[in-house]
């Protein structure tokens, strides 16, 4: 917990210290939703039969996470990041960005994380897991997790969206990480919604990511101190 | 970039005119650079398009025109992921890693050694391959291991067993090695091919190399692109060369042949477990998956070996066969089978190619057929393989099947004259007689794997005294 909120304070130091000059109370951001339209697939649930520690880790059946439709009709999961028009250097923050495999799942489904930032990859589960991130742009790796709470530590070096990591062992085993340069990306939560703070004032294109329903992009221009809105829809496929 | 200093070429020393032996010399003698020609893309180009586009492709994207006739496909070089590496996961090989495997190829798949190459042009192509991929431009890391290794009288198989548990090396190469572990069916590469666990009783099957200090640096560095994954870190260095002593002891001595000389006795053994076959011998020989009527794969194959015996006496033949296959599937019409194939009666002609039987003229076969649902094995005389699940032919003397932890031994007895199958091969006392073997898979039901004819010999039965008085 202490090296938790340490992490968290030296986070805000950096941010400060490099993000102040020229517009120390001018940081606008940008808020939106992204809606489904259609119908929405039919959950499929996980077969987990290959091995029973993961079946066992579970009381009913796992339903497929690649597409969720949210109750409002919106959709969870969605990778919301500045692609275009970020100036300035962000380096790194020290927090340490988590990959958790629990009940043979990955805990984030998507997550974004920093060029350079550190991510710790752990294994909750008693059985085998082998983390394979099948990087393009970024070094690939495939290492083992055979020991309950293992940890590994790994860093991107340069910007990929998305760097799919996968478990060979379980086969449905899915994450995907947005490996970006700057702090300025966001996940769509139960909601739908995402919000990405702290973006000084200028014009950006804002991509939404979406693991089965593609991409869209749109061009927002945000103003000093005033909060933008961007909505995206993806519709059935 | 290799060191320009340290360069040889044909103009500075009239290699040619040296011999091989000199050559290996010279690489032990002097740091591999030394060796090492100044790159020179042309070159390695030329050697790329004659000897390696026709499987890796042009570009090295692994779509050559033979491509898709192999398992494991050829690989995609420009995507820069590299199986074999001395290296940490996900960084590149070394120039000697690419060398390497070049020189001596990938035992087991179609990736032949290219040691008739001059090592000159060995070099340029790995500087070649190299230009293919960005993936270069990262530095290499080079997997460091301080401990040295134990050799077989250090090596605790125990502790190499305990950590074989303990990292959960059976959930793909299964608890005897056999391959099949309950994620063995499900695994994928990076490019989406269907792939499978190496069966770590075949060390003649180890792409990598079958000894310890081979399977060390994979299990240290993991297979780049397979589902193998690198286990630096999860143990000390000491257990980790326990695991590879232990992985190498898992390695079955086999004795290759495709004569089998058949044993004889007065009385065949009871069963297919009894003691008596410990003392005759046996022969292994590849089985290989027969390819879509496309020439291409659709799953990895699962048989690839199988290993026979023999005996006879007076009156029958029992013939004990064992094989690796990594489910047991004993129910309906997909389970597991096998026919034993003999040429009918008669025909002394050339045996026909299991691969590519039957053709339109081809000849018949006589066909002892083994299906895991069913009690009994019968025999019957076969134009084609789906005359098999047809009629019942004649029920064998005595049939008799196990599986234990991913493989099958089947027992089959017959009669040397089998008066009730018409045309049905008659085994006389000094024949030579072709066997061949047909498996399917239920588990990988696409799959059909055929064996090449193995020659059988019935010895006379030798009067002793006849011999003596020669």
């Amino acid at each position: 917990m202490k090296s938790f909120t340490v992490s968290k304070l030296m986070l805000v130091v950096a941010f400060a210290a490099v993000a102040l000059p020229g517009s120390v109370f001018a940081d606008s951001s940008v808020a939106g939703s992204v809606s489904f339209t259609g119908e929405a697939p039919a959950a499929k649930p996980v077969k987990m039969n290959a091995d029973p520690a993961c079946k066992s880790a579970h009381s009913g059946p796992v339903m497929d996470n690649s597409v969720v439709v949210n109750s409002n009709n919106t959709l969870k999961n969605v990778f919301v990041y500045v692609k275009e028009g970020v100036t300035g250097e962000y380096p790194a923050p020290a927090e340490v960005v988590k990959l958790d495999q629990k009940g043979c799942w990955y805990e984030p489904h998507v997550f974004g994380i920093q060029v350079g930032q550190q991510l710790e990859i752990s294994n909750s589960d008693a059985t085998l897991h082998n983390v394979n991130a099948k990087a393009k742009a970024n070094r690939p790796f495939n290492i083992a997790q055979p020991v309950q709470n293992m940890k590994s530590k790994k860093k991107f070096s340069k910007p990929e969206v998305m760097v799919s990591v996968k478990c060979n062992v379980h086969p449905w085993m899915q994450s995907y990480a947005g490996v970006v340069e700057h702090p300025f990306f966001a996940v769509t939560d139960a909601t739908g919604a995402f919000s990405i703070e702290g973006l000084p004032a200028g014009d950006y294109v804002l991509e939404a990511w979406h693991e089965e329903l593609g991409t869209q992009t749109q061009n927002i221009t945000v103003a000093e101190g005033a909060a933008a809105t961007a909505d995206f829809s993806f519709s059935a496929q | 970039m290799p060191s320009m200093k340290h360069r040889l070429t044909s103009r500075s020393l009239s290699w040619r005119t040296l011999s091989i032996s000199l050559m290996s010399v010279a690489i032990f003698a002097f740091p591999a650079s030394a060796a090492q020609p100044t790159p020179d893309l042309s070159v390695g180009k030329k050697a790329y398009d004659l000897h390696c586009a026709r499987c890796h492709g042009i570009t090295g994207a692994g779509d050559g025109v033979d491509a898709r006739k192999f398992y494991p496909r050829p690989r995609d070089l420009s995507y820069g992921v590299y199986k074999f590496r001395s290296t940490v996961s996900g960084t590149p090989p070394t120039d000697e890693d690419i060398f390497h495997t070049i020189t001596v190829g990938l035992p087991g798949s179609n990736m032949p050694d290219w040691k008739h190459l001059p090592e000159e042009t060995r070099w340029q192509l790995v500087y070649y391959l190299k230009s293919l991929s960005d993936i270069f431009e990262e530095e290499s890391e080079v997997v460091s291991i301080t401990t040295p290794d134990p050799g077989h009288k250090g090596a605790n198989l125990k502790v190499g067993r305990e950590v074989y548990d303990k990292l959960g090396c059976a959930s793909c190469h299964g608890e005897q090695g056999l391959a099949n572990g309950t994620s063995a069916a499900g695994l994928v590469d990076d490019w989406g091919m269907a792939i499978r666990p190496a069966n770590l009783s075949q060390g003649w099957n180890y792409r990598g190399g079958k000894e310890p200090s081979d399977i060390m640096m994979r299990f240290l560095a993991g297979i780049d692109g397979s589902g193998m994954p690198s286990y630096m870190g999860t143990v000390t260095e000491e257990e980790a060369w326990h695991i590879s002593y232990y992985v190498a002891a898992m390695q079955e001595q086999t004795h290759w042949s495709r004569i089998l000389t058949a044993s004889q006795a007065k009385q065949l053994p009871g069963s297919l477990d009894e003691k008596e076959w410990k003392a005759i011998p046996q022969i292994a020989f590849r089985a290989r998956n027969v390819v879509d009527n496309q020439g291409t794969w659709t799953q990895p194959p699962t048989i690839n070996l199988i290993k026979l015996q023999t005996v006879y006496n007076d009156d029958a033949i029992a013939f004990r066969i064992q094989w690796d296959d990594p489910t047991e599937d004993k129910v309906g019409n997909q389970a597991d089978r096998l026919a034993l194939l003999l040429r009918t009666e008669g025909d002394t002609g050339d045996s026909v190619t299991l691969q590519a039987w039957p053709l339109a003229k081809s000849a018949d076969l006589d066909a002892h057929y083994w299906v895991a649902s069913k009690a009994k094995a019968t025999e019957k005389i076969i134009s084609d393989y789906n005359e098999l699940n047809g009629s019942a032919g004649v029920p064998l003397v005595k049939s008799e099947a196990q599986y234990q932890d991913g493989r099958w031994t089947l027992m089959l007895v017959r009669k040397r004259h089998q008066a009730s199958v018409q045309h049905a091969e008659n085994i006389e006392a000094g024949d030579v007689m072709p066997v061949a073997f047909a498996v399917w898979d239920a588990g990988n039901p696409e799959a059909r794997a055929v064996t090449s004819w193995i020659d059988v010999t019935i010895h006379p039965d030798v009067d002793q005294h006849a011999v003596h008085a020669h």
